[in-house]
């Protein structure tokens, strides 16, 4: 870390805002069509025309095996009488407003804890990842039968306290607590973003902070927070946008049922369930719709709010 | 890879989403769409070989490994025709059916399921097997009707199963409760039965498990009481009444304990034949269908035993009934019906073919091959095949193909079941319940 | 963000020097006794935490060792005997599973290779692209196309999966492993974009700026400046990119429809039928099997997580 290029940060704001005006004035039009062709291509190409397909037919009554055929919005009306879809939206708003903040939580803890200071964290760090590593295979589902089932290893524990479980995966009231913590079982993955973003906050922020005198709690305050602020955010928008669309823990503990009694019922598990089990592709593709709507909704005023608390350095 | 006759065939056959086909006309040169044809009406005369044509089907390991030696054989005997494997297990392989029936790409043969043919044979997907040279003179006319609609014969049993009573006798013995007499017992001594050996048992031994997931058993209820689950044109046949009875007995072993409390229940039905009661040495009783008597049996490491359903003999007739295991069926859209006919016939009729498969698609349909492939079988096997002789006399019919939709049906079933077994609901509630939405399923 | 400025406010030379001087004075004996001390204090928090940390390590991987202690097992008894520890130790599973399925288990593995090394140079080079042109260059319609970037990712794969077998089926692509690698070079992994951008936002835009004034150009900027310090971001996208192929089954699953084409995924789920017989020994063998790549491939390429900033400097 040479210091050389600190006075240089140093008198920076004032310098970037009349660049940055300049730039603007200037415009990267011919770079950013270089540099976003390929994306380009596959949007028109691969990503476009089988969205816009869905679209079409989710206005269709669509069995998959015969062409399909226009009927209105009637597949959207349709939803909102459809009890099993209800229930279906409630166990998904319910998974995500209880799994993304303590999945958050404890994967932002644990990339702290794992970031440095401990001899074996690369060990740590891999041990902590591998039921990331597990996916959707049908493994977990025995797994998590060993687990949280009648005989499984939480009751065999409630019994050393002389507390008598039940079978927890397999009751509709306790079925989607169990799938949580499965979710929060595999955090590896917001972990490992977080810790990468804490490798890229510039070392010699802490370095200035402790010359300053700051201790370790400002410094998380002042230095790691703001600056980590765009991964967590990262973060949070696709932790929602994934736990909306949530569908391998459901299938493959359930069965594929999502069960029992539609409890661990998720609305893309539903959807499927619809679209292939059902052969009800074009009420699929309005519930699919539908989704991306509330996604894009709870998206947008992510990105909103994102203005009050995300810092960026350009 | 593809020819241009199927491309052809598939331009003729793309009535399409408009949309679709212009998102994708650039790439596609127009001839796509998201349905596939119905219009093919009669084979092409002359059917140009070598060929390649494709079989698909769901399993586990044992059969892919068994069905691919059947492939070698038959293309050692045909070396002109080229089959190729498509397997994969059970839910993924009717999501790429599906799929590829939608593209127009569907495979050459294919293996349907009772709960599914009704909706692929209606839709055009499937070919008239009756004019295709296919020799079925050597199976039974009641089990090729399963595969029968008004319109044609569009699967042909690979097999049969039988909905049956596994008993494991060792935990009869060992509760001092004796085996029933099969022939005369009633589904009130079956509650009986299982609550005495719960009580007789060890802790975490019980009688037997809830039978109330599969709609099989309702259909079974249903016939022994002169009803049937679908009638003969696609309507629900069964009455309230009996649906109600049907989740009853489930409530009725709850409180005498003659199955295991309702979350164990549906952790076990989960865990499949292997990690079933039977499976695991803790239950006394189950109902299964007769091919899966192999698993459980591996699974226990004990013999077990099957024994007719309750009520065969105090109802207005039996309710028994064999059923087909799977249906071969031949793609309407495929490019070479002959080829193919001529491996679906080869799957039945061949000796060579049933020595390796022997029961994995269900006991054989075709009695002379049965008879052929007995003393090759192994000890469970051979019990179901002895069982399955010895009820066909008590068999009055097969019922009829079930309607569109009823894969829906296994769902609602399972799902009504837990509300009962959770006593969310009444079993006369559950029964309502039941009616209003398999008549809104198969409607 | 003005906290952070004062709390980085650089010190002055005179701060500096008086640092250094106290550093210069140091080995006297009163602050190595407090040294020694802190030290101990260390070593005994230090221990305190590897406790903690293998304890909670203990949880996370019970349910693994239990997979791997059945996949030892023979097949009948994993569901009678339950326990971690296995009473018998029997390798068939591991050998009957290898050979279990048409093809031996190292075609799918080196399919799903194959697979894996497409999707992850695809993801790399089309998805750090996209990002930089996000990240920093000014273009009209920015925030419509970044908006339009991210509602790719909110369908469900279930309802444009038919749709997006026909436009493969039309290109002769189905059963290769054209449509599961070449999207990837199309950058259609939103999810990768966004997270180059984020990281890319991260790097001070000095840099380029003074790399502009030094004459050099977008791609330059690009390939010199940002890909080197994004290294953890690259890093982050390879692993996952790696792993969740690795596991992907839909798309797989539905692409490919011969067995000799069958990646990972799609020959495990063939192991079990729901319908009749399961292998559960050979699947969990399997399993066990195929977790080994990708557990490598985490702990080696983690180190590259960690090469951030930090570590590579800023010259």
């Amino acid at each position: 870390m040479s210091t050389t290029d600190i006075p240089r940060r140093a008198g920076v704001p004032a310098r970037r805002e009349r660049r940055r005006s300049r730039a603007v004035s200037r415009g990267d039009g011919r770079a950013a069509a270089l540099f976003l062709a390929p994306w380009f291509a596959g949007l028109i190409l691969i990503t476009a025309g089988p969205m816009v397909a869905s679209l079409y037919l989710s206005f269709t009554d669509y069995d998959l095996l015969t062409p399909p055929e226009w009927i209105g919005p009637e597949n959207y009306t349709r939803m909102f009488a459809d009890p099993r879809f209800l229930n279906a939206l409630q166990v998904t708003f319910t998974y995500v407003l209880v799994s993304v903040p303590i999945q958050l939580a404890l994967s932002l803890a644990l990339a702290l804890v794992l970031d440095k200071g401990l001899r074996a964290l690369p060990f740590y760090r891999s041990v902590y990842y591998l039921p990331s590593l597990l996916g959707g295979s049908v493994a977990v589902a025995i797994l998590w039968r060993q687990v949280f089932g009648a005989d499984g290893l939480l009751n065999q524990f409630l019994a050393v306290f002389g507390i008598e479980g039940q079978g927890w995966v397999s009751h509709p009231d306790y079925a989607l607590g169990t799938l949580v913590v499965l979710n929060v079982w595999t955090f590896g993955s917001p972990m490992v973003i977080f810790l990468a973003g804490l490798r890229q906050i510039p070392q010699m922020y802490y370095e200035a902070a402790s010359i300053d005198g700051a201790g370790r709690v400002r410094k998380f305050v002042t230095i790691t927070i703001p600056l980590l602020s765009p991964i967590v955010f990262f973060n949070l928008v696709l932790q929602i946008i994934g736990s909306f669309q949530s569908f391998t823990q459901a299938y493959v503990v359930s069965g594929g049922t999502g069960g029992p009694a539609d409890s661990t019922m998720f609305y893309t598990l539903y959807l499927y369930l619809k679209g292939f089990g059902s052969l009800d592709m074009g009420y699929a593709s309005a519930m699919a719709w539908f989704l991306l709507l509330i996604i894009g909704g709870m998206t947008a005023v992510n990105f909103l709010a994102s203005k009050y608390w995300v810092f960026y350095d350009d | 890879m593809r020819t241009t006759s199927t491309r052809a065939r598939r331009a003729a056959a793309a009535a399409g989403v408009t949309v679709a086909a212009l998102a994708l006309a650039a790439c596609a040169g127009g001839d796509s769409g998201l349905g596939p044809g119905t219009e093919e009406s009669s084979a092409p005369p002359t059917e140009e070989c070598p060929c390649e044509i494709r079989f698909s089907w769901w399993g586990s390991d044992s059969r892919h490994t068994a069905t691919q030696a059947i492939i070698d054989a038959f293309e050692a005997e045909n070396p002109d025709i080229t089959v190729v494997p498509d397997f994969t297990d059970w839910g993924g392989y009717w999501d790429k059916l599906a799929t590829s029936v939608a593209a127009a790409d569907a495979p050459d043969v294919i293996t349907q399921e009772e709960r599914y043919i009704s909706d692929y044979a209606s839709r055009g997907v499937l070919a008239d097997l009756s004019g295709l040279d296919i020799d079925t003179s050597t199976i039974d006319e009641s089990i090729l009707a399963a595969g029968q609609t008004a319109d044609g014969q569009f699967g042909i049993p690979t097999g049969v199963n039988a909905y049956a009573v596994v008993v494991d006798p060792q935990i009869f013995s060992e509760a001092g409760v004796e085996l029933p007499d099969d022939e005369t017992w009633t589904w009130d001594d079956y509650v009986e039965i299982a609550n005495e050996i719960s009580a007789k048992a060890p802790e975490g031994v019980y009688g037997t498990q809830d039978y109330g997931f599969n709609e099989a058993g309702l259909n079974v209820i249903a016939r022994q009481r002169g009803e049937s689950l679908y009638t003969e044109d696609g309507e629900l046949g069964v009455s309230a009444e009996t649906v109600a009875d049907f989740f009853q007995v489930s409530l009725d072993l709850q409180a005498g304990g003659g199955e295991p409390d309702a979350a164990r229940t549906m952790e076990v039905q989960d865990a499949g034949p292997e990690g079933s009661l039977l499976g695991t040495n803790t239950g006394a009783m189950g109902i299964w269908w007769s091919n899966q008597l192999g698993a459980l049996t591996k699974a226990s490491g004990r013999e077990l035993q099957l024994l007719r359903l309750p009520g065969e003999s105090d109802g207005e007739r039996t309710g028994m009934y064999l059923k087909p295991a799977m249906f071969y069926s031949v793609s309407a859209t495929s490019e070479y019906p002959q080829a193919s006919a001529k491996f679906v016939d080869y799957l039945l009729n061949s000796p060579e073919a049933a020595k390796i498969m022997l029961t994995d698609r269900g006991l054989p349909a075709n009695t002379e091959i049965r008879e052929g492939i007995l003393g090759d079988l192994d000890a469970p096997n051979t019990l179901v095949a002895d069982f399955m002789a010895e009820i066909a006399g008590d068999v009055v019919d097969s019922p009829p193909v079930p309607p569109n939709g009823s894969g829906d049906v296994a769902e609602i079933t399972e799902r009504l079941n837990t509300e009962v077994l959770f006593q969310r609901l009444t079993p006369d509630q559950a029964a309502e319940q039941f009616l209003t939405e398999v008549e809104a399923a198969i409607g | 963000m003005t906290e952070l400025t004062t709390a980085t406010r650089l010190p002055d030379d005179g701060t500096r020097l008086r640092a250094r001087l106290a550093q210069a004075a140091g080995g006297l004996p009163e602050p190595s006794a407090r040294q020694r001390r802190a030290r101990r204090r260390a070593a005994v928090t230090g221990l305190f935490r590897h406790i903690l940390l293998i304890a909670f390590g203990l949880i996370m991987l019970y349910p693994l060792l239990w997979m791997l202690a059945s996949s030892l097992k023979p097949s009948e008894l994993i569901f009678r005997e339950p326990g971690l520890i296995p009473t018998e130790i029997d390798l068939s599973n591991y050998t009957d599973g290898w050979n279990a399925l048409v093809n031996p288990f190292s075609t799918y593995l080196l399919n799903s290779a194959l697979v894996v090394l497409g999707s992850v140079i695809g993801n790399l080079v089309a998805c750090s692209m996209a990002a930089y042109a996000f990240a920093r260059l000014e273009f009209r319609g920015r925030n419509l196309w970044f908006a339009i970037m991210l509602m790719s990712i909110m369908l469900p794969i279930h309802v444009v999966i038919v749709p997006q077998y026909v436009l493969f089926s039309e290109l002769q692509w189905i059963n290769t492993f054209l449509p599961l690698i070449v999207p990837k070079f199309l950058a259609t992994d939103a999810f990768f974009i966004f997270l180059m951008v984020q990281f890319f936002r991260g790097i001070p835009k000095e840099l380029d700026e003074a790399a502009r004034l030094d004459g050099c150009g977008h791609v330059a900027i690009y390939l010199r400046i940002m890909l080197p310090l994004a290294l953890p971001a690259l890093a982050t996208t390879a692993i996952f990119t790696f792993i969740w192929t690795w596991n992907d089954f839909f798309s797989q699953l539905i692409f490919l429809t011969r067995p000799d084409m069958y990646t990972v995924p799609v020959a495990l789920a063939a192991f079990r039928d729901s319908t009749g017989e399961t292998s559960w020994g050979s699947l969990f063998a399997m399993s066990i099997v195929s977790l080994i790549p990708v557990f490598l491939v985490f702990l080696f390429g983690q180190k590259y997580l960690v090469k951030g900033i930090a570590t590579t400097g800023i010259k």
